[in-house]
Order: structure tokens, then sequence, then C-alpha cells
């Protein structure tokens, strides 16, 4: 048995399948001493008195104890694999339900903080570990306490003395479990890391592989993986000594207790036949040989609860580790979040007004955004432009709440987006990221991910919308093509006009696209411009671009320069007034003069 | 091709005679400590029989006459008692050997089939690697390896020990009473009959088992690495039904299975209690005596154990055959880009570079260029310029070897490419990949990648010619500042800056851009393209951008339609021709 936040609540719920489980169990354990105590009987039967027909009803009657005996033991024994292990799985496919949903609520900082591998070890490895637990676990735990009581009892009984001194291993393996738990489960990390290290660092090599080749730094790689492999090797061997050392001094134990049994107990037997008596601790000690007959049985009964409650030990390490490892997952501070009685966002017109903003990324020293107060009129189309770095990109990330900004410092429709209901919020938003990420389902699905209703047609119309319907077409399977991992069977511009289109199809009240249109060529980026003009009349649409070429035709432009605003205004205006804009625009024509000549 | 992608993902049927030989030799140079263990076995199972020996012949002494016992003294049961500790504390320190040598043996197998795996994988061409995931490269490396060596270390060894137990006793059974022996026989039938239904049934399942794990990872981990988009477009809900689903086909079918378990091990126990009673009922019948009747009982257990044992080894051996073909099967696929054994080794390029004739699809018959020539001077810039799917990309790895034309010769300094050996030819062309890739770090590993005879000069004259000197000083710890996974920490400008640095630090002598500055804006690229020029190293560049004003400066612009070659000349003669490659010019600038 485990205790912690994290589960106690499922030994509520799951308590009948436990119980029935654990009685099962009991049970079993119980039944299943009488069946040497029934075959012992017809070895008695046998010896003593071997005459085939007046031996055979007696035999018979106790074979059909036996048979019925057996049988409670099978019924029992499904029936705790069936309730408990019913439990254990479920548990643990309960907690993956509660780490997804958990994932989900978690923002962008985690998951820059966290390598992907590394949560995905909790959600997997971790969560059986538990499982096993708590099924193996209550299993070996069960097992090992109520025959080692169950014996104990019976030895007891017998003389109190000699179990005292019998009981002394199980306490010695007791303490030594508990002294070498934590050391175990520092090998046991180590293990582990090692293992994930290797597991990154092949998982990286292979998703950069065309860098690696393009470098020619396979043998470089091949070195470090050496290294890193080697370290494994070390680790592993290092961890089998001290849990092969573990078991081997459990059972040196047990034999050294077995044999001062069958020594001492033999010198009592020794002294008692010959009359002589002893008195230990004022406990005269009197013990035949049929008694010690039946002590040393007794002890052998419990050599495989002894061995039992040793693992159970080592498992409960590893699964502490574990454990602890998912509640800290699981109580990961959720930093996007409502506030109380968050405002629901809807249909709003697109009025966007930043009011001095100012902003910094979660462990960094410098603002990327410094003062920034501009208003942007529902319906406007507005470009942003600045050079690398200038903070175009978080601009407008900001305004969908992937982190936390100021109070009062960005307005939709007058609602400061902190006191609005995030939901809501990236309702009225559609967004085209940098790095378009598409999953890997069918084109179809993709652009379909915004869940709005859409058939075939709107599903055409977006990828009209983004002009990659021709591209499309051109696929065997057409819509029904289904992408690789993150998208890979796509070029860099088709990946793009697919996000494009899924966006579109959103069909929100503001749609951003941050440097969406980079991997696309010329003619095909003015048509998907002047698809924006034309549909997205109306609707505010907010364009991030590397050049001022994408923004020229637009409402109005946003100039950032090293995180501040230098001007905002429409791009004819803005030649006059920002020096980042007429340098820019300069150079391109400059470009543009010196190829015409 | 489809046998190769077959090979691929390892679903090859590889016979377990074929699966042995080719194991054999990584186990080799163990084979000595496999043996050592082996005996070592031996002892212990020697060992483990004479133990309950000992107890029997204790008990034995206590059951004589009382005067007896005080007759023969205190000597007898000492020697019980010190006769047991030592060959108990014997036993298990050869246990202690026996588990560090398999382990130490097993860990230095799975070391050196990692490498060989992990070298193989990295040999392979980059059409290979866009046919298998990632995630299965990297269960191969890290999980097969392992599941291999188990098998030949440990599982193997065990199997053995079981089998010789199994034979043992069954020897020591058919002394005793033959009669008895064949009736046991005729449980052990049942047991096999149950043991091969249930293995039968419980492989399936394992099979389905991985098969929706592998699944349920790769969806996992598809949802964390795109968990922005889906909080963007709030479909939590959505990815949340997906995850239930997968996650309830696993564990039901992990339940099935433990309820398959749950059937079968008591199944085999309540056989146990049958087969003792009928030994006891048919023994009597047949008239054996009572130390014969119980002698056989007291066997009988130790008769079915190792049986069980063996059926539960299977799950291991399967998963091991599983693992042994997926990795030999991975290990057959050859890669395409190979040197020739009289490869040669070229340190300097001048940089002429020439295409004849050149044909080459991706796939059967689809020409991505069809009979494509051209010459680039030494020291000259060409540009390509084409829509999508034109074949700009293809010519570029076509240069560096990534792909082999299937007609015509590329030519470098006059020499065929092919002749060339390819990590000479990669060493000397810079490439600037569309797509850019950071590994995690910090800025100065993505710079050097991991190399460390580059100095701190080097590093800082790298990010200063690309312009990326400018954000990096605003960062906390400048060029130790830490690169998540894939860069997700930069904005794609930023990477394509860095993926600059990283070129310009290696000192190529040609040149391959690819979209390189997509991402970037014109002031940074103006810079940028200055220190190009400045660089003396760099003799021959060659440019694939969709942005005319990237390009109009080049010595040669190769315009591509469909993989032919529409026209080429320099922009000015271009223009005048009034092309392909006017029309795109002035549609590019129509509204300036």
């Amino acid at each position: 048995m485990i205790f912690s936040k994290v589960i106690n609540r499922y030994y509520k719920r799951f308590a009948f399948f436990f119980i029935v489980g654990i009685l099962a169990l009991v049970a079993v354990d119980w039944l299943q001493l009488y069946i040497p105590e029934n075959l012992g009987n017809i070895v008695r039967v046998l010896v003593e008195n071997y005459d085939k027909d007046s031996v055979w009803p007696q035999i018979v009657e106790i074979s059909i104890r036996v048979l019925i005996i057996a049988g409670g033991c099978f019924l029992g024994r499904i029936i705790w694999r069936v309730t408990l292990f019913y439990a254990s799985t479920k548990i643990e496919a309960d907690l993956r339900s509660r780490m997804f949903e958990k994932a989900e609520r978690l923002s962008l900082d985690f998951y820059q903080a966290n390598k992907i591998g590394t949560v995905l070890a909790w959600f997997t490895n971790d969560t059986e570990t538990v499982e096993e637990f708590i099924g193996w676990g209550t299993l070996m735990l069960v097992d090992g306490i109520f025959l080692t009581i169950l014996v104990l009892f019976k030895m007891i009984l017998l003389d109190w003395f000699v179990t005292v001194l019998i009981a002394i291993p199980v306490v010695l393996i007791v303490i030594w479990g508990l002294l070498v738990e934590k050391y175990m489960s520092m090998k046991w990390d180590n293990r582990q890391n090692a293992f994930d290290k290797l597991y990154d660092f092949s998982q990286e090599s292979f998703a950069g592989i065309r860098v690696i080749k393009a470098f020619v730094k396979e043998t470089q790689q091949l070195h470090q993986f050496a290294k890193i492999a080697r370290h494994n090797k070390d680790v592993e061997v290092d961890f089998a000594r001290v849990s092969i050392l573990f078991d081997v001094a459990i059972e040196t134990i047990i034999a050294v207790v077995f044999s001062t049994l069958i020594g001492l107990g033999g010198y009592f037997v020794y002294l008692c036949i010959s009359g002589e008596t002893l008195i230990i601790l004022g406990h005269e000690v009197n013990m035949d040989a049929a008694e010690l007959i039946e002590f040393v049985a007794y002890f052998s009964t419990l050599i495989w609860p002894l061995i039992a409650l040793g693992q159970v030990i080592t498992m409960r390490s590893k699964a502490k580790a574990s454990l602890e490892r998912i509640g800290r997952y699981l109580n990961t501070e959720e930093t996007i979040k409502n506030v109380p009685n968050a405002k629901v966002l809807e249909n709003v017109k697109g009025g966007i007004v930043f009011n001095h903003f100012t902003f910094k990324y979660p462990g960094t020293t410098y603002d990327s955004l410094e003062d920034i107060s501009l208003e942007i009129k529902p319906g406007e189309t507005i470009g942003i432009v600045g050079r690398i770095g200038s903070g175009k990109s978080t601009l407008v990330n900001s305004l969908a709440r992937l982190y936390n900004v100021d109070n009062k410092a960005i307005f939709i429709d007058g609602i400061d987006i902190m006191k609005a209901d995030v939901t809501s919020l990236r309702k009225q938003l559609a967004y085209v990221p940098q790095d378009n990420f598409l999953f890997s389902e069918t084109i179809r699905d993709n652009i379909a991910f915004s869940g709005v209703d859409s058939n075939d047609e709107t599903i055409k119309d977006a990828a009209k919308f983004a002009c990659v319907d021709d591209d499309i077409e051109h696929f065997p399977r057409k819509y029904d093509t289904i992408l690789g991992e993150r998208g890979v069977t796509l070029s860099g511009g088709q990946k793009q006009r697919v996000s494009i289109a899924r966006a579109f199809l959103k069909d929100a009240p503001i749609l951003i696209f941050d440097d969406s249109v980079s991997a696309v060529d010329v003619k095909t980026e003015e048509t998907i411009l002047s698809n924006i003009k034309r549909v997205r009349r109306g609707r505010t649409t907010l364009v991030v671009a590397s050049r001022v070429s994408t923004v020229q035709g637009l409402d109005k432009v946003i100039v950032l320069n090293e995180g501040r605003l230098e001007a905002f205004d429409s791009p004819n205006k803005l030649y006059l007034t920002s020096p980042t804009f007429k340098k820019m625009v300069d150079l391109q024509r400059l470009e543009k003069e010196e190829g015409s000549l | 091709m489809n046998e190769e992608l077959e090979k691929l993902r390892g679903d090859k049927k590889l016979p377990a005679s074929m699966m042995f030989k080719r194991a054999f030799p990584y186990f080799k140079p163990e084979l000595g400590w496999i043996i050592l263990a082996l005996l070592i076995v031996l002892l212990n199972v020697i060992f483990a029989a004479v133990s309950p020996l000992i107890i029997q012949d204790f008990v034995d002494h206590l059951k004589q006459d009382p005067t007896v016992i005080v007759g023969k003294g205190m000597m007898p049961i000492i020697s019980f008692a010190i006769g047991y500790l030592v060959i108990n504390i014997s036993n298990q320190i050869f246990l202690y050997f026996e588990s560090m040598i398999l382990q130490k043996s097993a860990q230095r197998v799975v070391y050196r089939v990692r490498l060989e795996v992990f070298e193989h994988i990295e040999s392979m061409s980059l059409d290979q690697f866009s046919e298998m995931p990632v995630g299965s490269l990297v269960t191969r490396v890290a999980n097969y390896t392992s599941a291999m060596s188990d098998f030949f270390t440990s599982t193997l060894v065990s199997l053995l020990r079981n089998f010789l137990s199994v034979v043992t006793v069954y020897a020591i059974m058919l002394y005793l009473s033959w009669q008895l022996s064949l009736v046991l026989a005729g449980f052990v039938v049942f047991v096999i009959v149950a043991s091969v239904i249930f293995t039968k049934v419980s492989a399936k399942l394992f099979r389905k088992e991985r098969a929706q794990l592998s699944d349920f990872n790769a969806y996992l981990n598809e949802s964390l690495s795109g968990m922005k988009i889906t909080q963007l477009f709030n479909r939590e809900a959505h990815k949340r039904d997906d995850f239930e689903k997968r996650n309830g086909a696993l564990w039901k079918t992990r339940y099935t299975l433990i309820m398959t378990f749950g059937i079968y091990r008591p199944i085999i126990n309540l056989i146990l209690y049958l087969s003792i009673v009928v030994i006891f009922l048919y023994g009597v019948q047949v008239s054996l005596t009572a130390g014969t009747i119980v002698a056989f009982y007291l066997y009988v257990d130790r008769f079915y154990s190792p049986i069980q044992e063996m059926a539960d080894q299977f799950r291991r051996v399967q998963r091991a055959f599983t693992a042994c073909e997926r990795l030999f099967n991975l290990l057959d696929v050859k890669p395409t880009t190979t040197d020739l054994p009289d490869a040669k080794e070229i340190d300097h390029f001048d940089g002429k570079i020439e295409f004849k004739n050149v044909w080459f699809a991706y796939e059967g018959e689809n020409w991505v260029l069809k009979d494509v020539s051209f010459v680039i001077d030494k020291g000259q810039t060409c540009a390509f310029v084409g829509a999508t799917g034109a074949g700009k990309t293809t010519i570029l790895s076509l240069i560096v070897r990534n792909y082999t034309p299937q007609k015509g010769q590329i030519f470098i300094d006059d020499i065929d490419i092919s002749t060339i050996k390819v990590e000479s030819l990669r060493k000397a062309i810079g490439q600037m990949l569309q797509d850019v890739f950071l590994f995690s770090g910090n800025i100065r590993d993505n710079v050097t990648l991991f190399d460390e005879s580059f100095s701190e000069e080097d590093i800082n004259q790298a990010i200063t010619y690309v312009n990326a000197d400018k954000f990096i000083d605003k960062l906390d710890n400048k060029l130790d500042y830490a690169v998540v996974e894939r860069g997700e920490n930069f904005s794609q400008g930023q990477r394509q800056l860095l993926s600059f640095a990283r070129t310009i630090i290696h000192k190529p002598q040609i040149l391959v851009l690819d979209e390189a500055t997509a991402n970037i804006d014109t002031e940074t690229e103006v810079l940028i393209q200055d220190s190009l020029d400045k660089m003396k190293s760099i003799g021959t560049m060659l440019i694939v951008a969709h942005r005319l004003s990237t390009i109009q400066k080049a010595d040669l612009i190769i315009c591509l339609q469909n993989g032919v070659i529409v026209e080429g000349g320099t922009h000015q003669s271009l223009l005048k021709n009034k092309g392909y490659y006017y029309n795109l010019y002035k549609l590019q600038f129509k509204d300036q």
C-alpha cells in the first residue's frame, strides 16, 4: 500500500475491489495451509497401516476434501487477480486521464521548461510503476503480512521463546529493507536518468540528422553516443549489483536463522531428551523432537512471505519516487487561468487597445516589449514590421494569452484580456503561428481542426483562400492524404498554407498571421494577401512580416524597434515618420533600382 | 522499393535459426563468461537440491530413538547446522557471481549493439529517414537492444536451468515408479495444451498491447508537442476524447491480458493438485509402497514449477525475437548513398559546378528534373528561380549527394561527384536549409555543433557576421543562453540567423542557401549579404529564394519550370528577354 494525495481517493473509489481482492487472497492463503495438512494425513494413514482395502475409503475421503479445497483456491485465485488488477489498471488509466487534462491546462512556459520526452515518461513509465505496485505490491504485502502473522501465531502457541528467536529475521529484513531503500532508489534514479539521456540524445540526433549529415558530424555524434552508452552500461551494472546484493542479503539472513534454528533447536531437544532443563529469562525451554520438526516446517512456509516482504520494500521505493513525480506534475501551478467572474467574450467587433504594454518573458531579464500604446479599430488590417528580435511575434502572441500580461495592458472591445474568460478570448482569435505545427491526421482534419461546422466545400474554400487547394488536388489521395510526423510530408510552403487554411476556416473576428507567408513564393503571397483584403473586409486582421512589401497594401502598419513602438500609421505616411520603415523601403527600392538599370 | 520499406518497418519475418546465426557474433566475445555462468548454475542446481536433503536428514535424525540421539551427542546437530549454513551461504555467493557475470556480459553486448545500430542509423540516407518515424528508430537503439541481449544471457540461461530441472526430476520420478510417471505424463499433456493455448492467446494480446502502446505514445507525444495549437483553437475537449479512446483501448487490452493470466495460473495450480490426488489414489491402487508414493509426491511440485516458469519465459523469448527481427531488418537497410571503394578525398574545391543531362525522380518515372544541364564557374553566385515543385531544392540536394540522379552526371571542378568521398564533399559545402533544426543545449553548442575546437573568437566572429550578436547580447548568459528542444524559445528569424552562423563558422568553400533568409528582415539580410561578400573562403554560392530582391545580384540566374530549365542568364539579360523571369519580376515589383 502506498499513500499520497494523488491516489488516496482511489482506495475509496475502488474499496469494493480492494476488499474483495484482499479477502480472496487471505482465503487462498488460509485454504492453502490445509492442503499439506490433509496430504500429511494421507501419508500418515499410509505409513501407519498400509492395507489397501482398509485405507481406501479414508484416502478417497481425504482426496475429495483436498479437491474441494483446491477448487476453492482456484476460485479465490481468479477472484483476487480479477479484482485487484481491475483496481490497479483502472487507477493507472485514470491517472493518465488526469495527467492529460492537466497537460491541457498547462501553458507554454511549462512546455519550454520541460522536455517532451521527460513528460512522456511520467505518463507511461511512472504510471506503470505505480500500477505494478498497487497490483503486485498489494498481493505481496498481504501475502507477506498475513502468512507471517498466521505462521508466527501458530508458532507462539508452540513456544513463544523460539518464536521470538524466529521473529528476528522478520525484523532484520524490514530494517535492512528500510536502510537500503534510499540507496536503492538513488541507484534506480541514476539508472533512469542515464537511460533518459540515451533516449533524448538518440531522439535529437535522428530528428536533426539533416544538420548532422550536412556538417559531417556523424563521427562526432557517434563518439558522444558511445560515451553515453558506456555510462549507461556502468550504471546498469551498478544497479544490478545493488539489487542482487539486496536479495542475497535477505536469503543469507534467512539461512543464518534457519541454521540457528537447527543448531539451537537441536540443542534444546538434546537437553530435553537428556532430561536436563534449561531456563532462559525465566522461561523453561522444553522442546521435543516433534515440536522442533513442526517448527522447521513452519519456518519453511515463512520463507516465501519474507522474501515477498523484502521485494515489496524495493518496489515501494520505486513506486514512491514515481508517485512523487506524478504528484509534482499534477500540482504544477497553472499560470494561465481565469480570474473569478471572468468576462465571457462574445461576438467581439475586433477593436484592440494596447495600453502602456510592457512584457518580459518568464526567465529573462530584459523587456521584450516596452511601453506599447496603440489602438486598432475594429475591421482594420494591420501590418507589423521590425527587425529580428524587435518583438513582432511577442506582440501578437500576447493577445491570445499564451503568457500572462499586466492588468489593464491589453483590451479587446474594451475588455481587459486578463479579465476575460480564456476560452472565450481564444475563440475570438484565429492564429497562424510561425512554426506551422500540423497533426499527423488527414489534410482535411487538419484544416477542420478548429471544430467549427464544416463540410468538404467550406474546407476546399479555406484551402483556396490559402492557395493550397491546387497542391492538395495534386496529391494522389487529395484531402485524405495523411500527414507524417509534424506534417513532414509537406514542403515548408505547403505547411504554412495548410496552417493558413486552418485558421481561416475558424472564421474568427480577429485573424493573426505570424510571419506566415515567408516560405511561399511571391505570386502566391500576393494572392493570399489580396484574399485577405477581399474576404476579411470589415474584420480585424494582423499580419506580421519580415518585408515591407508584404504590408504595403494594408490599412496601417506597426513598426517596432528594439521592443518599442516606433510608429503606427498608414504605410504611405510611415515612410516620412519612421526611420526603420524608411530604411526597409529604401533598401528594397535600392535593390529594385539596381536591378532595373 | 516495397521490400526495402518492409525491411525498414521491420516486419519481415526471419527464421529462428537465422536469428541465432546472426546474433551469435555479438555474443561470441562473451561466450567464455556465459559458459562460466552456466557452470555456476549447475552448482546452484545441485546445492539447491542438497539443501532440503539436509533438512530431511536432520528430521530423520530427530525421529530416531531418544537414546540413540543422546548417544550421538551434539556433534551431528552442530554439523547439520553448519552444513546447512555453509551450503546456503555459498549458494548465495555463487548466485551473486552468476548474476553479475551475466549482467556484465549482457550490458557489454547491449553497448556494442547500440553503437552498431546508432552508427548504422546515422549512415542511412535521408530518403530512408523520411520513411521511418524518429520514435521507432529511438526504440530500436534504446529498447530493442536490451531485449535482445536479455534473451541471450539471462533468459536463455534460466530456460536451460528449468529444462535441466524438469529432465532431472522426471528421471528421478521414472526411477521411483514408471507407472506414476506415466500418469503424471498424462497430466503434463494437459499442462502443455493449456500452456500452448495460453501462449497463443497472450502472444496475440501482447502484440495488440504493444501496437496500442506505441500508438498511445505517438499520440501523446504529438499532443504535447502541439499543445499550443490545441489551446489556441480551444480544442482541448476534442483532443481529450481522442486521448480517452486510446487510453481506454489500452486499458481494455491490458485487463484482458491480466484475465488471461488470471485464468491460466489457477488452472495450472488446479492440475497440480489434481495430479497429486490421482497419484495417491493410483499409487494405492497399484500397491506401491508408502515411501515411494510420499517421495513421488514431494517431487511433483518441483516438476511443475519449472514448466510453468518456462511458459512465462516464452513471452520474453517472443519479445526478444521481435526485437532481433527488427534490429536485423534495420541493419539490412543499405544506405543508398555510399562511397565507391576508390572514392577520392578532396581538401579544396575551386567551385566550378556542372550538371550534365541530369534526370532525377524520387519515385519511379515521376521525373522531378528532366535533362538538366548547366555550368557554374568558380567564384560565381548562381540563383535558382521557379514555382514550388519546379525542382530547385532537388538540384541542391543532388549536389551534396543526399540523392543520386538516375541519369546524367554532376561535376565539381570537373570531377564526377560520385567518385568523391561523401564526407569530403559535404565538408566543403556549407548548407543552409529551409527548416532550421536547433539542438537543445545552448547557443554556443548550436553554432559549433558541439565541436570544441572552435575558439570563442571564431564563435563571436560568426555571430557578428550574421548580425545575430544584436539579439544574443541582450540575453542573460549570451552564448550560454539555453536553447530548448527544437529551439522553440527562439523566433523563426532568430533560428535562421543561428543556422547561418553555424554554416559560416564551418568555413564552407561552396555555399548552398535554400530559402535561408525567408524570415529575416531586409536590413539584416543586406548586412548578411555584405558579410558573405567579405568572406574569402567561399568560392561558389548557390541560392534558392522566392524573393527576387535576394537574388538579382547573382552572376547567373537559372529559371526552372516543372523540372526543365526554361532560361538562364544575368538579371539584366533575362529582363531583356521578356520571358519567364521578366514576368515574375514585374509581378513582384508592380506596386512600387
